[in-house]
This record gives C-alpha cells, structure tokens and sequence, in this order.
C-alpha cells in the first residue's frame, strides 16, 4: 500500500516538475522516462484529429506536390514533400521526401534507398537504376543495408526477376493514368520480396507514379503515390 | 533453410500471377496478400524465432529439469516460478552463443531448518553448450546448478536435446516441435532413482555456512540418475510439457515437512502470452501446483525501435556555390565574418541538440569542438555535426575535423572531408564507405585562434528528479527500497571545471527497517541502515576539474562531498591512445566517512584508497577491466570485472574482488562479488538519450573490497568517443 502511494507521489510531483531540466547537461534518466509517459498519457487523451478526404480540389489548392506513403504494419499514412533533387556517381536521379514531423525517404529513379525517422530503417540500398527509366531496370542483385541489432547494420542481399506485366491504368485522386505495371521478385535471406511499381507509359517519361515497397524488416512494406496533377 | 516445397508452394502462385496479369485497371490500394511471396509475413525477417522455453531454475528447460537448449545470444531473462511454497527468482543472461549464467534468490516457506522458517538463499548457475544439434546428433549441455555457495540447490548434469518436427494443432502456420530431452544428473538431480555412483560420496548440504566458495570437492561425485522428458508444441504459442525427475527433494520433504512428494512424473501447460511473457501451469510431485512467469528479453531487439528524427539531407555545394566567387576564402580573414559562420553553426547545431563549444575556421579547414548532451551513440553525434557544418560553412571549407567534447576536454578527432559527406549520403554502402574516409585521431590541444560560443561559461544547470535506492537480501525482507527527488544543480565556471551538488529528499521508504551491520571490519559499507535513518540529505557537493595534461592522457582533480557516506579529495589519470584497445589508469583519493545525518560533519575513520587499473576492449563488446590497489577498509587485493556492452548501451557485467581479508572476516559471502545492468534509456523509449538506469547487486554487502565512487570517472565517456566505439556506431552516422 505504501509502495503503491509512494509511486503515485512520485509521479505526480514529477510530472509537476516536467521540465524541471535547465541548462546545458544531460537530463537525469528518470526524469525522461517520466516525461515520456506523460506524453503518452496526453496523447492517449488526446487522438489526433481525422485527415481531411482528399480530393483533386483540396490538392490543386496546394503550392507544391506531394507524395502520399503509407506503411502496412502500422496502417500510418503522411503526405511528403520534396526537399531535395540530387545526382551522385551512381546512375539515376536521387530524390528526398519529407514530412512535416521529420520522416524523410530518399528514391532513386522512384526506388525507395533510405528511410530516416522511422525507427529501425532502411539505412542505404543498392538498386538496378538506369537514367531514363523509371523503377528498377533490370534484375539481378539487390542489397539493401538494414539497421539492426541494436545500434549496427545488416545487409540483407537478394537476387531479382523482373516481370513486366504489361499496360494497366491506375486511379490516382480522380485521375486516370496510363501505366506499365513492373514487378520485381527477390529471394533471399530467408525471404522473399515483391515489390510492385506502375510507371508512366507515356514515351519519355520515366515516374514511378505508385509502388509498393519493401524497405526492410521493421518497416516492411511501403505504398507510395504521386499526387501531383 | 526454406524447405523445397515451401519454395515450389511460394513460387508457383507468383508465376500464374505474372501469367495472368493483363491489361485492365488495377485495384491499387489493394489488400496486402497475408502469406506468401510479397507479404510481410514472407519478408526476410532479422528478429530471431521465438526462444526456448525455461524452468523452474530460470534455465531452458521443462519444468523442474534443464534441457540442453540455449538462448539467442545476449538474451537476458527473468522467472519467477512457485510451488508448494517454494518460490525462486531466476536471472539468466546468454553470455555467448554457447554459455549461460544464472543467479538465483530463494525462499521456501515452513522448510524449520538452519534457524529460519522461511529459508532464503542465492546461489549461481553456468551452463556450457559442448555442441550443436546437427544431423542426428542432438544438442548437449554440461550444467552446474548452484555451484558457488552454501548450495542448496547443488547439482551436476549432462544432458541432451532433439528437435523435431510434429504434428500440429492446426491453428498455427509452421508445424508443431517436439523436443525430447534426456541426461544424467548428480547432486540433486541424483537424489532419485540411482544408478550408479561416481566418485565416491558427496559431502551433503549444511545450511547456514558463509559461502561464497566454489563446491569443487562435490562436483560430478555421488549417485547418478538418468531423467528425461518432453516438450511438445503445437504452435507458436502452446507447449505441453512432461518430465520424470531425478530430484527427491530430501531436506525438503524428509528433513522438513515443506510437501508431499508422490511420484516423480511431473506435468504442465504453458502459454507465450507476448513476445516477451510466458506463463505456465503445472502439476508437480504427484501432490503439489505450480505456476511460472518468464519474461525474456534481448538488448539487441529494444521494445520500441531507436526513432531519431530524420536529418536535413547534405546539399552538394555545387548546388548553391555556383559561381567562382562563392568559393574565396577571404572570409576567414574577417573576425566578424567568423563570427556570424559560428553563431550560424552553432544554430543548426541546436536543431539537433548538440552544442557548440567551440570552432576553429580556416581557409579550408574547420575544427568543431562540441558537446553531445543528446545522442548515446558518438557516431550518430558525429554525423549530426558534420551535417551542420555542411549546411553553414562557407564552400571553401573542405576539411571537417569534429571533437567532441566531455566537460571542457577533447576526447577524439574525427576527420572527415566534405566531398566525401556530399558524394556518400546516398551510396549503396554509405555508412562503411564514409567510415573507410574517416580518420579517427587523437583529440589534440585546442588551437590559440579558436572561436569560443559566446554563452555558454559561465553554465548554470539545475533539475529535479525522481531517485530510488535499493537494499537487498535481508533474510527478513530481501527486498526493500527508498524513494524521493533529488535537487541537483551544477555550474561550470570555465572549460573543464565544474561544481555540482544534489540535495536529496526521500518521500518514503523502508531502507530504515534493516539489518544493524554484524562485520569485524571497519563499517565502511555496512552502516547503510543508519545512513537510511535520514531523509533530507546533502547527496554531494564537489568541485572538479577535467584537462589533458599530454598526448593520449586524460587527468581529473576532484575534492568534496563524493557520495552519500564520503567525502575528500581524488585524483585521476588515464592514458588511452585513440586507436587502441588498451587503457591504463590510476586513481588515488583520500577519503574521510561521512556523518550519518549526510551533511556536512564527519566520522572518525580516514583512509587512503586508490587502484592501478588496466581497460580492455574485447570483441563483441566485451570490456575487461582489472584493479589492483588498496580498498576503502585499508584491505589490499584486486577487482576484476567483465561487461557485455551492447551497441546500444546496454549493460550487463559481473566483477568480484579478492583481498587480503579472510573470508571468515568478511563474513558471509567469503568476498565481494556481484552483477550490474545498465538499461539505457534510450533503449527503453526508441528515442534519442544519454541516461540509463544502472543498478549493481550483490548477493551480500560486505565491507572487504569496497571502493568510493566518485563522479566523473574518466574511462568510460573517454572510451564511448574513441575508434571502437566509432566503428560500433557507423551505422548511426548517416541517420
């Protein structure tokens, strides 16, 4: 009994004194563990408000595209924006994603090779890019760089076939669009991937206008769509 | 292994998909398939199957036999399990892949004996794979059961396990398994149904002696019993179990009255409740119910996966330096130019809770000097500032050479050139191939043209914060605890001195109801009772000062109130070359015991204490370290200890301490040992921190090799900044 009101003081005088931190050293573990809970408590308290339905007319409103990526395991969805546009020595085009609670993913030609933010992610991936074409170009090796055990990595290698399962058209937010649907199915590590990307079958175009993607074990798999008219 | 068919089973579907895949409108978003090729489910997977299940001594097993089975690597687990008043707690830690260690508190209520109803006891247990299961061969496991100790428990085995596959109830997705398990036991294990006797008698259990000494004379003597019994698993979360056990449990039930044993058949369910909790239920000794819990955790998978928000990508300067005279260096030449580049990175350092100490700006070369206050990980640390740099300095500036910072004193340099940060961020091998262009080197002497950040000495810091102290083992109450808030303040007047103090207020307790010490020694431990009977107290006051007096030396000078029972002045040097696995130290205090109201007066014993330690980075993140040196009772001897670090902070370590006190002066226990933990924060809440709860339990508190602790130790935030723990932490950088 005592124990049990001795717990209850303590938390409340320490969710009193949340934030009772200043200065530049490192806060006392305790305090952390306890301000943690708070949140959660508050959050519990507190469920975020339902998204706005989205529509073509809410997203015409918008100053700039975004992309729409949903995770499976955990049924979230956030709407990214582009950061960044960059090239490096490996072919294809590198792309930054981010939301606005500092989640980003990185692309190359519209494959996902990094995850930040997520928690146990994807920290680097090589992937069959080509300039000029939109998703994987081809099969064959694969490799992803996982984080894992703890604070390390694992690299998790797979070996690919590529399909190409022909035209299809796909439904992005009351618009229709010509695609190739492009399928890659990797084995390995124990496991076998299936990642699925419908890419513009306009002649010239190479966007991966909708996939959905492996990226790693803790993550899983990923859709991503663009909403940009 | 993927069996063949499964493969055929898995791979076949997929190809009448790609067959009969034709035009039309797809239906995306559509349902994820559950099983099978492109499910999460079918995914490579990096956490480990589900892990054996344990016994009533908290080791893999059936129910109160061991099995030959062991843990995943690391793993860490805690058991409670009951029966016929007979309760233990067990704690087994998967040392290495093929060795276990066990520690153990006891009770058995109405055993009468030794001059206690309800006997409590410790006893250890270490457990040794002597090889695999593979082809028909089945997995063996050599074990000694409460082998150190008055050994209650005492007992040797040998025994074996096979794995099969069998049928399953249908409702899980593998098959079932079947693990048949038989083997010799002695000792305990060969208190029934005897075969044979192995060299010649075993001296029998005496209760109430000191302990502490190895049973060697007893070890594998005696009669032998051969036990057996099975686990089979329907599914991933059932098992029923059954054993015929060898333990007759003789001081139990024929010196004393504690139950009834009836037959030796024992049986029992047991369902995995989560990831981490298996209950069971059993029925023992034809007489007798039993209940477990077994809570199983491994510091490599945390509960919540380190989530560290994301960072702003690098942009290569040929983004933004597009003309030739974005490139000049003539800033450099301008002091308030300078001083607006480190206003600057020091801003986009505090988006990512790092702080500026300082930073030396060149034409071409940058030495930032800043505190980490945030990230456990010194790589990830490292990757932060590099990205800030990478942001605010002007194009010119190539070379990157990053120190962190601990209280004022350079620990490390790593030098990193921007190019690299630019042309890596998003290579297929990013974090191996920026470490390969990393040079890790000693931290060096601050250069004379270094920028200092303009607020931060004098610092003013304070907090509040909740504390809890444990007492354990008290034959009357083995578990007590005091809990309260600890006021802390610090302030440092300049690089590397600081003054620090805590008040402490308990708010409630019952530390205060325990023992009154019974050592010959002098009390430099055992007092904590008396110490417990205050409840506002001053938990230090100390003024200290860090500095690095030469290449590959740290130095400390402390002097003040140190910890709750003493007080004086210490002094410390390490040597710890940047690249090397290698560290030496010595540290040297004169200490006076404190008064046991905790303020400011003193009692009347001094003592000159002080140890030459070496520190050894072994792989795996295995850390050794040896003390040799003089003890806070005036007793001369040496400390070694052992810790498994993992990667992310986690703890788990044992030591024990030989001195020149005998073990009938030291008393119970024969001399100093025990375990630690450290659970890191960050570990527990997936976010980033550099706190954790540590926690060191010794079966017995004596006051044979006790050292002071005083804050500030040198080794340990020296070596997390060093190139072993740079190369753990690579993966950390880029995120």
């Amino acid at each position: 009994m005592t124990l049990i009101r001795l717990t209850a003081a303590l938390l409340a005088s320490a969710l009193l004194l949340g934030g009772c931190a200043r200065g530049p050293e490192e806060k006392p573990g305790e305090l952390e563990v306890l301000q943690a809970v708070g949140e959660q408590i508050s959050r519990r308290r507190k469920p975020a408000p339902p998204a706005a339905t989205l529509t073509r007319a809410l997203l015409d409103q918008q100053p700039q595209n975004y992309i729409e990526v949903a995770i499976e395991n955990r049924d979230a969805k956030a709407y990214l924006t582009r950061v960044l546009e960059r090239r490096d020595s490996h072919p294809g085009t590198i792309e930054v994603w981010r939301t606005q609670d500092n989640v980003s993913l990185a692309f190359r030609q519209g494959m996902v090779i990094a995850t930040r933010g997520l928690g146990g992610g994807l920290l680097s991936a090589e992937v069959p890019a080509a300039e000029g074409v939109g998703g994987p170009a081809r099969g064959g090796a694969r490799r992803y760089t996982l984080r894992a055990d703890g604070n390390g990595q694992r690299v998790v290698n797979m070996a690919c076939r590529l399909h190409d399962l022909g035209p299809e058209t796909v439904e992005i937010v009351e618009i229709t669009r010509s695609v190739r649907h492009l399928q890659e199915y990797c084995e390995g590590a124990g496991g076998v991937v299936v990642n699925d990307y419908w890419v513009d079958s306009r002649p010239g175009r190479a966007l991966v206008w909708q996939s959905r993607q492996w990226a790693g074990a803790e993550t899983g798999y990923v859709r991503i769509r663009h909403l940009q008219r | 292994m993927t069996p063949i068919k499964t493969l055929v089973r898995r791979t076949v579907p997929a190809m009448l998909l790609c067959l009969a895949a034709a035009p039309g409108p797809a239906q995306p978003p559509q349902a994820a398939p559950e099983t099978g090729p492109g499910s999460a489910a079918a995914a490579p997977r990096l956490k480990p199957l589900p892990p054996p299940s344990l016994n009533f001594y908290g080791s893999p097993g059936l129910i109160d036999l061991p099995s030959a089975e062991m843990l995943p690597d690391g793993q860490y687990a805690v058991t409670y399990s009951w029966f016929a008043g007979i309760s233990r707690y067990n704690m087994t830690f998967q040392a290495l892949p093929w060795l276990s260690a066990s520690f153990r508190y006891n009770g058995i209520q109405d055993l009468n004996l030794f001059g206690f109803s309800t006997y409590y006891d410790r006893g250890f247990d270490v457990r040794a794979r002597l090889w695999r299961e593979r082809g028909w061969l089945p997995e063996v496991t050599l074990g000694l059961q409460d082998f150190a100790g008055t050994g209650i428990y005492a007992a040797e085995y040998l025994v074996a396990t096979k794995r099969f596959e069998a049928a399953a109830l249908g409702w899980g997705r593998g098959p079932g398994r079947l693990k048949l398990t038989g083997g010799f036991g002695w000792g305990r294990l060969g208190s029934n149904g005897g075969i044979a006797t192995t060299g010649g008698t075993r001296p029998g259990f005496v209760g109430g002696d000191t302990g502490g000494e190895l049973a060697t004379d007893q070890w594998f003597r005696g009669t032998v019993s051969p036990f057996a019994g099975f686990e089979w698993q329907p599914d991933e979360r059932w098992s029923f179990k059954a054993e015929y056990s060898t333990d007759a449990y003789v001081t139990e039930t024929r010196d004393s009255d504690v139950f009834e044993h009836k037959s030796a058949a024992n049986f029992g369910v047991e369902y995995q409740r989560s990831e981490r909790l298996r209950l069971g239920a059993y029925y023992l000794y034809g007489s007798e119910f039993g209940l477990t819990a077994q809570i199983q955790l491994n510091p490599k998978h945390p509960p919540t996966p380190m989530a560290v928000p994301a960072p702003h990508p690098v942009v290569p300067r040929s983004h933004w330096a597009t003309e030739q005279a974005h490139w000049g260096r003539d800033w450099a030449a301008s002091e308030s130019r300078q001083r607006q580049i480190r206003d600057q990175a020091a801003e986009a350092l505090k988006a990512d809770g790092l702080v500026l100490e300082a930073i030396t700006l060149e034409g071409t070369r940058a030495e930032l000097r800043y505190r980490n206050p945030r990230y456990r990980s010194a790589g990830q640390a490292a990757g932060r500032a590099a990205r800030a740099l990478a942001q605010t300095l002007p194009p010119s500036v190539e070379t990157f050479r990053l120190v962190p910072v601990h209280r004022g004193t350079g620990l490390a340099a790593v030098e990193i050139r921007r190019s690299d940060l630019e042309a890596l961020e998003f290579s297929p091998d990013a974090p191996d191939a920026l470490f390969a262009a990393t040079g890790v080197s000693e931290a060096g002497p601050l250069p004379p043209e270094a920028l200092f950040s303009a607020e931060l000495y004098p610092a003013f810091a304070t907090s509040v914060s909740p504390y809890t102290r444990p007492a354990y083992f008290d034959p009357d109450q083995p578990f007590r605890i005091d809990a309260g808030l600890d006021f802390a303040a610090s302030y440092a007047p300049a690089p590397g001195w600081r003054i620090a103090g805590a008040i402490r207020q308990r708010l409630g307790g019952n530390v205060k109801n325990g023992r009154a010490s019974n050592s010959v020694l002098p009390h430099v431990r055992t007092d904590q009772v008396e110490y417990a009977q205050f409840g506002t107290t001053l938990e230090n006051l100390y003024v200290s000062r860090l500095w690095k007096p030469g290449r590959n030396l740290y130095a400390r000078a402390s002097a003040g109130l140190f910890e709750s029972m003493y007080g004086g002045v210490s002094g410390e040097v390490l040597w710890k070359p940047v690249n090397s696995r290698l560290g030496l130290g010595v540290d040297l205090n004169y200490v006076v015991q404190r008064d046991f109201d905790q303020r400011f007066s003193f009692r009347d014993y001094r003592v000159l204490t002080g140890h030459a330690s070496a520190y050894y980075e072994l792989d795996r993140g295995y850390q050794l370290q040896v003390d040799a040196g003089r003890y806070l009772a005036g007793d001369y001897g040496g400390t070694f200890s052992l810790n498994r670090e993992f990667d992310n902070g986690f703890l788990v370590g044992a030591f024990f301490t030989l001195t020149n006190v005998s073990a009938e002066d030291f008393g119970e226990g024969s001399f100093d040992k025990g375990f630690r933990f450290r659970i890191p924060v960050d570990w527990l809440l997936g976010k980033p921190s550099r706190s954790g709860f540590g926690l060191t339990i010794r079966p017995t508190q004596r006051d044979g090799g006790q050292k002071v602790v005083v804050p500030d130790r040198l080794y340990a935030p020296v070596r997390a900044a060093h190139r072993r723990s740079l190369e753990e932490q690579r993966a950390r950088f880029w995120e």
